[in-house]
């Protein structure tokens, strides 16, 4: 069946609506910049959607943990061997997505008999010229840059409302704590509806768009907190060190939260 | 740039990762006959002792093929990583390579197993690497015997290794020195641990670090492969301490007021 070229179409059309529904749920993961480099957040039940990959890489995932952990192991293996057989300023993102990861990816999702991956990236780098950038990787292989920092989210309507918070913040300027907590913020925000979208929603009907409040998952700071994981992945500048990435500790994490719920 | 997707590949083995793709270095080389006599070529001095703070390791800066000096700016103290650092001896183009190679192990092994090697895996990768390169090493061309010196932040304590060219180690207790120039400063390090102004392991930063400098010299007087520093051309020894910080080199401007110090009897 798959020779006829409307059945394959109709077969990607499908695996793009199971892998979006596959993906519904994955809690948003937010890259911004601060003045002193690039920051990535993200809260979740179960630790392990943060990562470093290389000296000025940073990795953040949501999706199937198996195929995170996939994708992430890839990313190690072609920066480092790359790293090692060059120089470690020739590891950038986008030439690992251009020529290895996006490619794969696309791929890998068009080939019907096999398993898509269940995933979206966010990925940070402090440039050689000291810049942060941001990158947005889909489950096919589409990939996007970011100068001001970006989100990656299972749900579109939030991704889309934290993307215009990020836009409108200058977080270029701020220190670490004031970024993480305005991305905090913002990540508390997104998750809101507008009460003109809750309105419209009910009247047609679309109550799927309200599943997030029905599964009870956190819709504020103060019950994600208590509930779930906060990770936290720096990558800051000027340290005298090849490797810039670091992780809050769960004391400072204590600390951030008594700053943000006050 | 990129390899098959379908396997997890999560020994976080950065060797295996290179023999996997085909990029670990070549062992032997077809054409050359063995070094019957074993000769290791080592023209350099480099050292470490433990002091009061941690571990200090130094060495001079001369690269020499033969009689020929080829160069005067050769850093043989090189980070691995935060928390490690190592002095070669031997054929730099090898050398440096390991360098890379384990650096490149310790941190893809952090970042793939979330978290760090442990000391003693460490200690045993550059073992490893060093009994790869014997058939190098018997043939003459890729012979290494290096320092290696690291803090372990959980037993919060620095331990300094060395090790012979066929890849055993030996964990140093007080100080070693390698290279053709450190047979003249073995006996100094000696009498200094037992007779000095305190036990090296008792000194200060200041005084451990003021010693290397003296050492250095000395080899230079006495080894034609060692070079010796020339302030006036802002050339010093490469000296680095590993303490619970990480390793940290002695700028060059802060090596020219110790270095002038030093240089004077006190």
């Amino acid at each position: 069946m798959f020779e006829e070229p409307f059945r394959w179409m109709e077969a990607i059309s499908t695996r793009h609506s199971y892998v979006r529904e596959k993906l519904r749920k994955g809690q948003p993961v937010i890259g911004v910049p601060y003045n002193e480099g690039a920051v990535i957040i993200g809260f979740s039940p179960q630790p392990g959607k943060i990562f470093e990959i290389y000296d000025r890489i940073a990795l953040g995932g949501l999706g199937h943990p198996a195929d995170v952990e996939r994708l992430r192991m890839t990313l190690l293996d072609m920066a480092h061997a790359e790293g090692f057989n060059r120089s470690s300023k020739d590891v950038t993102i986008e030439r690992l997505l251009q020529f290895g990861l996006a490619p794969a990816l696309k791929q890998n999702f068009e080939e019907i008999q096999r398993a898509p991956y269940l995933i979206q990236m966010l990925l940070a780098e402090i440039n050689h010229e000291d810049g942060a950038e941001f990158f947005r990787v889909n489950y096919d292989g589409y990939w996007e840059k970011f100068k001001q920092g970006t989100v990656i989210s299972g749900d579109k309507k939030v991704s889309e409302r934290i993307q215009k918070k990020i836009d409108d913040t200058d977080f270029v300027s701020c220190t670490l704590n004031k970024s993480i907590q305005s991305a905090l913020r913002i990540w508390e925000e997104g998750r809101k509806k507008p009460a003109l979208e809750k309105e419209s929603l009910k009247s047609t009907d679309d109550s799927d768009e309200l599943d997030d409040e029905i599964e009870g998952h956190p819709t504020d700071l103060k019950e994600a907190f208590e509930r779930w994981n906060l990770e936290v992945g720096i990558l800051k500048k000027n340290t005298g060190r090849k490797c810039l990435y670091s992780t809050l500790s769960e004391s400072e994490i204590s600390a951030l939260q008594s700053e943000v719920i006050r | 740039m990129i390899e098959k997707f379908e396997k997890i590949h999560s020994s976080g083995d950065f060797i295996e990762l290179l023999k996997r793709s085909g990029n670990y270095p070549q062992q032997v080389l077809s054409g050359i006959s063995n070094n019957k006599a074993l000769e290791i070529p080592q023209g350099t001095t480099v050292l470490a002792f433990h002091y009061r703070d941690g571990i200090i390791v130094a060495g001079d800066r001369r690269a020499t093929a033969g009689n020929s000096i080829m160069y005067d700016r050769c850093d043989k103290v090189i980070p691995i990583d935060d928390y490690s650092l190592m002095a070669i001896a031997g054929v730099p183009a090898t050398a440096f390579e390991m360098a890379r190679m384990l650096s490149h192990n310790f941190e893809y092994y952090r970042r793939s197993q979330l978290r760090a090697m442990s000391t003693e895996g460490k200690v045993r990768a550059l073992s490893k690497l060093l009994k790869d390169n014997v058939a190098m090493a018997l043939q003459g061309v890729g012979g290494v015997s290096p320092l290696f010196a690291i803090y372990d932040t959980q037993q919060e304590k620095a331990f300094l290794y060395f090790y012979d060219m066929l890849g055993a180690e030996f964990q140093i207790l007080t100080h070693v020195a390698t290279g053709s120039g450190s047979p003249m400063i073995k006996g100094i390090l000696e009498h200094e641990n037992l007779w000095g102004i305190s036990s090296l392991g008792e000194r200060s930063e200041e005084e451990a670090t003021s010693l290397s400098i003296r050492l250095l010299q000395t080899a230079a007087q006495f080894d034609s492969a060692t070079g010796q520093a020339r302030p006036e051309d802002k050339l010093y020894p490469t000296i680095a301490k590993i303490t619970k910080e990480g390793y940290q080199f002695i700028p060059d401007d802060e090596m020219a007021t110790i270095y002038k110090s030093s240089m004077s009897r006190s």
